[in-house]
């Protein structure tokens, strides 16, 4: 017997039944079709369609439905594209929380791809987008990661992307962290939140 | 012994709210997201809920509808953003908070609010 391998969104689909053509165009309006379980196909079958992820970034700003989200955001994933990738950075500025955090959870599974824009969510205008951008690199399994937290805790100007950077670098500093983290205790020396969590890390970094 | 529930997907967070928490004579419990959290209120009673807002599967203010649907829903809660426009702010009041705070919290602002929210603010 022949071995199949499943999709990641074939568990979801598993009882659902194609109810549309699969040609690009018929998939490409079954994204705006009112019931989610077409949504949901062409979601999945617009993969190896030209043009998938901007059709599919495009809807994803509008679906409200959880599962029809689920398999949009998996397609991009596998997917990777810029397209794709600057449309998960778009849900970023989003004010859905779940879409934002939804969004953060794709972005760690593209470290290359992320990785290329990284340095550019880090210094972003929105300081929201910033503390996102060290979310994702919170499982981003890339040999920059470090490095980019310092450059966070040595230049960003907001308390709470540093707070959150050195939340981070308490799991993944070593020694190169140290002088920036007693740097970053000297800048916000009036943020006992700042004073805990530094001191947090460096004891770590100790114990390593 | 009054009981705090800490609601924060940040670990460091949880701690720094933990130690100011309990260096003022309160018992501590921690969740790590919406669902833990509610789990934990319907399983235990708590006097008071701090919330964080931004947290993955089930967010602070997805904790407190559920919250509020339940028959705990009179336990006061505090919700704890980096978020400062006052649309978060109402958005939080719209949920069931009780007082809204921005991060990085600071010890004594923690605790002015534990204390109206409790009960235990001096006259």
């Amino acid at each position: 017997m022949a071995f199949i391998k499943k999709s990641r969104n074939s568990d979801a689909l598993a009882q659902d039944e194609r109810k549309v053509q699969r040609d690009c165009s018929s998939l490409a309006l079954g994204l705006e079709q009112p019931d989610p379980l077409a949504r949901r196909w062409a979601a999945r079958d617009l993969a190896d369609c030209p043009d998938a992820s901007a059709a599919l970034v495009s809807r994803l700003q509008r679906e409200d439905d959880a599962s029809v989200r689920e398999i949009i955001f998996s397609t991009l994933t596998c997917l990777g594209d810029d397209i794709a990738v600057a449309g998960l950075v778009q849900c970023l500025r989003s004010d859905d929380a779940a879409l934002r955090n939804e969004a953060i959870e794709a972005m760690k599974q593209l470290p290359d791809e992320v990785a290329a824009i990284m340095q550019g969510l880090l210094e972003d205008s929105d300081a929201d987008v910033r503390i996102f951008a060290v979310n994702v690199l919170e499982s981003l399994r890339h040999p920059e990661v470090e490095s980019w937290l310092i450059e966070v805790i040595e230049r960003d100007p907001h308390v709470n992307v540093c707070a959150t950077a050195v939340d981070l670098l308490g799991e993944v500093g070593t020694e190169a962290s140290r002088e920036p983290l007693r740097h970053l205790k000297a800048r916000f020396a009036d943020e006992p939140y700042i004073q805990f969590a530094a001191d947090l890390a460096l004891k770590r970094i100790a114990e390593i | 012994m009054k009981r705090i529930l800490i609601v924060d997907d940040a670990a460091t967070v949880r701690m720094y709210h933990r130690s100011i928490l309990e260096t003022a004579g309160y018992a501590v419990e921690e969740a790590v997201n919406g669902f833990e959290a509610l789990e934990k209120a319907l399983q235990s009673s708590f006097d008071l809920y701090v919330v964080d807002i931004n947290m993955p599967k089930l967010d602070g203010y997805g904790f407190l509808r559920e919250l509020r649907g339940q028959d705990i829903r009179q336990v006061p809660a505090i919700m704890i953003s980096t978020e400062a426009d006052a649309s978060d702010r109402q958005r939080a009041y719209a949920a069931g908070a009780n007082a809204y705070m921005l991060k990085p919290s600071r010890p004594e602002q923690l605790l002015v609010n534990v204390k109206l929210l409790i009960g235990e603010a001096q006259a």
